[in-house]
């Protein structure tokens, strides 16, 4: 893959997915400071990748794989860490919280139950809702689709129970 | 609440991320500021450092071990001996891990490259561990034959006792530094600290990875 075809590859990835890279990152971050540093870490990882990408895998499930496996190492970095100096600049992100009214109420809730699951539930819950097929997702994380289905089963019922409350 | 309510209460999200990212131009022009940044990269620099302190230090205790061969106490000698074999081990471990590194592919699986990372992190306490046996040479390393007279019956009694509470303290260490025991007390207090925290949370996904996978 020549420079140009990559450049063009990498923007085009931004725009089409960008809501995986800013999902996974709130799924993942509660912290604003820290939310834009993993999705610059995300979006740097993704760049690195671009040449090594095989076109045998479906985009959508390595790019997938890259944000997931970013996001759950993510916590094991280094504190001190050093964060200015940013390399991609958000421009006129918005990264506010959801305001908490009555329209937003089950939205909140969604969140907070995802955000109360280990790290790899959380990855499969988010793959589930983002309506990726059992086979996608076994591809994604490298486990059977019988398992997935299994779990994913499992983690619905979780979440069904908490909203009944 | 049923599954459509739920995936449609997370596609509202979509609507919700009012962004507009673009990318600074040094992303496509500079890839080596790209690497040092990055996740990955940031765990070499230190170890590299960390290995080059090791070397210096094992060529500068073995060149004490070789011109002091046959003139230096044999006591010296062994604890030199141990130290530097225990500081090889810990080096062999930083090159490991530098390999390890360099083999993570974050496009792999999750429960791969995760479980690849993991394993990364918790070879630390392998270092910990093997680090630990050198303890009792530093209660023997000046020690020499003319101590060994009646008059220093008291101070060698010490000495003995503090060199055995050594050695047990250290195999003990050996033995018990393992994932197993990262809840009892003496363990997080052991491993109490920043630099500590990765690796434990390193451990315990490595048990979640486990169980994802029954």
């Amino acid at each position: 893959m020549d420079k140009l075809t990559e450049n063009k590859l990498f923007e085009s990835i931004l725009s089409e997915y960008k809501g995986i890279f800013f999902k996974v990152a709130k799924t993942y971050c509660k912290d604003e400071d820290d939310r834009k540093d993993l999705l610059q870490e995300m979006m740097v990882q993704v760049w690195q990748a671009l040449p090594k990408y095989n076109s045998d895998l479906k985009l959508s499930t390595w790019l997938y794989r890259i944000v997931l496996n970013i996001a759950i190492s993510y916590y094991r970095k280094n504190a001190n860490r050093q964060k200015t100096h940013q390399i991609v600049d958000f421009g006129s992100t918005d990264f506010a919280d959801i305001q908490e009214n009555e329209s937003n109420q089950n939205l909140l809730l969604l969140e907070k139950f995802v955000n109360e699951l280990k790290d790899l539930d959380k990855a499969l819950i988010v793959l589930y809702l983002e309506e990726k097929s059992h086979l996608e997702i076994s591809e994604i994380l490298g486990i059977s689709t019988s398992n997935v289905a299994t779990k994913v089963q499992r983690i619905k019922e979780k979440l069904k129970q908490k909203f009944k409350k | 609440m049923e599954d459509l309510e739920l995936k449609q209460l997370w596609t509202s999200y979509n609507a919700k991320l009012d962004v507009s990212i673009k990318i600074n131009q040094k992303i496509a022009e500079n890839t080596t500021e790209l690497r040092v940044k990055s996740l990955l990269g940031s765990m070499k620099p230190t170890k590299i450092a960390l290995i080059i302190f090791g070397f210096l230090w094992v060529i500068f205790i073995d060149t004490i071990i070789i011109n002091t061969f046959g003139i230096a106490s044999v006591f010296f000698m062994v604890s030199a001996i141990i130290q530097v074999l225990v500081t090889k081990l810990a080096i062999g471990l930083y090159i490991y891990q530098l390999i390890m590194i360099q083999q993570v592919d974050t496009s792999e699986p999750i429960l791969i490259t995760q479980e690849k990372l993991s394993s990364l992190k918790t070879t630390s306490l392998w270092i910990a561990r093997i680090s630990f046996l050198q303890l009792p040479i530093w209660s023997t390393f000046y020690l020499h034959n003319g101590l060994f007279v009646l008059e220093n019956v008291l101070p060698l009694v010490f000495q003995a006792i503090s060199t055995f509470t050594l050695t047990y303290l250290a195999i003990w260490l050996f033995l018990n530094i393992k994932i197993e025991n990262k809840n009892k007390t003496w363990f997080k207090r052991l491993f109490d600290g920043k630099e500590w925290n990765p690796v434990i949370q390193s451990m315990e996904l490595l048990e979640d990875i486990k169980e994802f996978r029954d």
